[in-house]
C-alpha cells in the first residue's frame, strides 16, 4: 500500500484530473456508444440518423425525365421545397434532397427514398473522437489519453483495507482484465 | 458561483456544437480557372495533371462516414465519378454535402495499384479485423456494406484489367482538396 501521504496526493491527483477531464470522458463515451453500433451496422451513419421508405411512381413518358416530372415525384414523396439537384444512372434517376435522397427505378417507377436528420451534439462529438480537427487537438486528446491511463493507476490505490487493491479492488482489476482477454481468445 | 462556471462550460459546449460549419470554413470565393477540369474530361485528363494543382466543379453523389475522409464528385450522370480526399486544412465532407454542387480546389493525385498491391489488399481481407483504409474506393453504391466476396471479386476483376491493359500497374486518380466551395 501507498504511505499515507503519497496515498493522499494520489486522491487529490486522481479528483483533480476526474474534474478536468470530465467534459471528454462525456465525448468520448457517447460518441464512443455510437460509433460501437455505427461498426456493427446498427446504425447506418454515425452523424445522421436514417430511415427508408419506398412507394412507387409514375414512369416518366418516353423516359423524359423534366422539372415537372421531378416536381410531381417531389409531391408525392412530400418533399417540395427540399429539392437539391439531381443525376441519372442508367435506368435510373438519383434526386438529391437537402432532407435525404430519393432512388428511382425510370423502368418500373419503384422508389426508394432516404430520409436524414443529424443527431446534433453527437455529430461533432463524434468529429473530436476521430480527430478530425487534427492540429492541436492531437496533442489535447493525447493529454486526455495519458490522463486515463493516470486516472486507471491512481484509482487503484484510493481506497485501502477490505475494499481496496488488497482486497476486493483486486478481484474487480482482475475481472477487468480478464473480460477483454476472454473476447480475444474467443473471438479473434 | 459553482454553478454559474459549470452551466458556462455546458453552455460553451453546446454553442461550440452548434457553431460547427467546418465543411464550409475553407470556402474560396475566387477560385482561379487555371488547371480547371471537368468530371466528364477527368479520366482523359489526370494523367497531365498528377501532383498538380486543379479546380474541378460537378455535384456531390457520396461521402465517406467512415470520418467523412473522402467523397465523389458526378456530373449530369454517374457515368465517371471522380474521388475527392480531404487535405489538410479540410476536416471532413459532411454527408450534408450529397447533392450539392462544389468547386474543389486542389492537387491532383495518382495511386498506382499493381500485383503486390492487390496482393496485401487480399491478405488484408482475410484477416479478421477490416482496415477500411485499404483498397480502391470506387464511391460506387454500397461499396461500404461490401462483403469480403465482392472485395476478392473486385480485386479478381483488377487483375483481369491489369492483364488487358498490358502494363505493370492500374492508375486511379484523385484530388486531395485543399479548399472547397459549395456553389448555389
Amino acid at each position: 500500500m501507498l504511505p499515507r501521504k503519497l496515498q493522499r496526493w494520489n486522491n487529490a491527483f486522481h479528483r483533480d484530473l476526474g474534474y478536468l477531464f470530465f467534459g471528454m470522458t462525456i465525448i468520448y463515451s457517447l460518441s464512443g456508444i455510437i460509433l460501437n453500433h455505427f461498426k456493427t451496422g446498427d446504425l447506418k451513419h454515425p452523424d445522421y440518423s436514417k430511415s427508408y421508405w419506398e412507394f412507387d411512381v409514375p414512369v416518366p413518358s418516353g423516359r423524359a425525365v423534366d422539372k415537372t416530372y421531378i416536381d410531381n415525384v417531389l409531391t408525392i414523396a412530400d418533399e417540395k421545397g427540399h429539392y437539391k439537384s439531381h443525376i441519372f444512372s442508367d435506368n435510373s434517376l438519383q434526386i438529391y434532397l437537402t432532407t435525404g435522397s430519393i432512388t428511382i427505378n425510370l423502368q418500373s417507377g419503384s422508389a426508394f427514398q432516404e430520409k436524414k436528420k443529424p443527431l446534433y451534439v453527437i455529430k461533432e462529438f463524434n468529429l473530436l473522437h476521430y480527430n478530425n480537427i487534427k492540429k492541436l487537438y492531437t496533442w489535447y486528446s493525447d493529454i486526455y489519453a495519458v490522463a486515463l491511463i493516470l486516472l486507471a493507476l491512481t484509482g487503484l490505490f484510493i481506497l485501502r483495507g477490505k475494499n481496496g487493491i488488497l482486497g476486493r479492488g483486486a478481484w474487480l482489476t482482475a475481472l477487468g482484465i480478464i473480460i477483454p482477454a476472454l473476447f480475444l481468445l474467443f473471438y479473434t | 458561483m459553482v454553478k454559474k462556471v459549470i452551466s458556462f462550460a455546458f453552455i460553451l459546449l453546446f454553442v461550440a456544437t452548434g457553431c460547427n460549419h467546418f465543411t464550409k470554413e475553407n470556402v474560396q470565393q475566387n477560385a482561379t480557372d487555371t488547371g480547371k477540369i471537368t468530371v466528364a474530361t477527368f479520366l482523359t485528363n489526370a494523367p497531365d495533371w498528377i501532383n498538380k494543382v486543379i479546380v474541378i466543379e460537378g455535384t456531390v453523389s457520396h461521402t465517406c462516414k467512415h470520418g467523412g475522409k473522402r467523397m465523389f464528385l458526378v456530373d449530369g450522370n454517374d457515368s465517371v465519378s471522380v474521388e475527392i480526399t480531404t487535405g489538410p486544412d479540410i476536416v471532413k465532407f459532411d454527408d450534408a454535402l450529397v447533392g450539392s454542387r462544389v468547386r474543389i480546389s486542389g492537387l491532383l493525385k495518382e495511386e498506382r495499384i499493381d500485383e503486390k498491391y492487390l496482393s496485401e489488399w487480399e491478405n488484408e481481407i482475410k484477416k479478421p479485423q477490416e482496415n477500411h483504409e485499404v483498397g480502391v474506393h470506387t464511391g460506387a453504391k454500397g461499396h461500404m456494406d461490401q462483403t469480403d466476396q465482392d472485395k476478392l471479386d473486385q480485386i479478381a476483376s483488377y487483375r483481369q484489367d491489369l492483364k488487358a491493359a498490358g502494363k505493370d500497374h492500374l492508375s486511379f486518380f484523385s484530388v486531395e482538396a485543399e479548399k472547397i466551395e459549395e456553389l448555389k
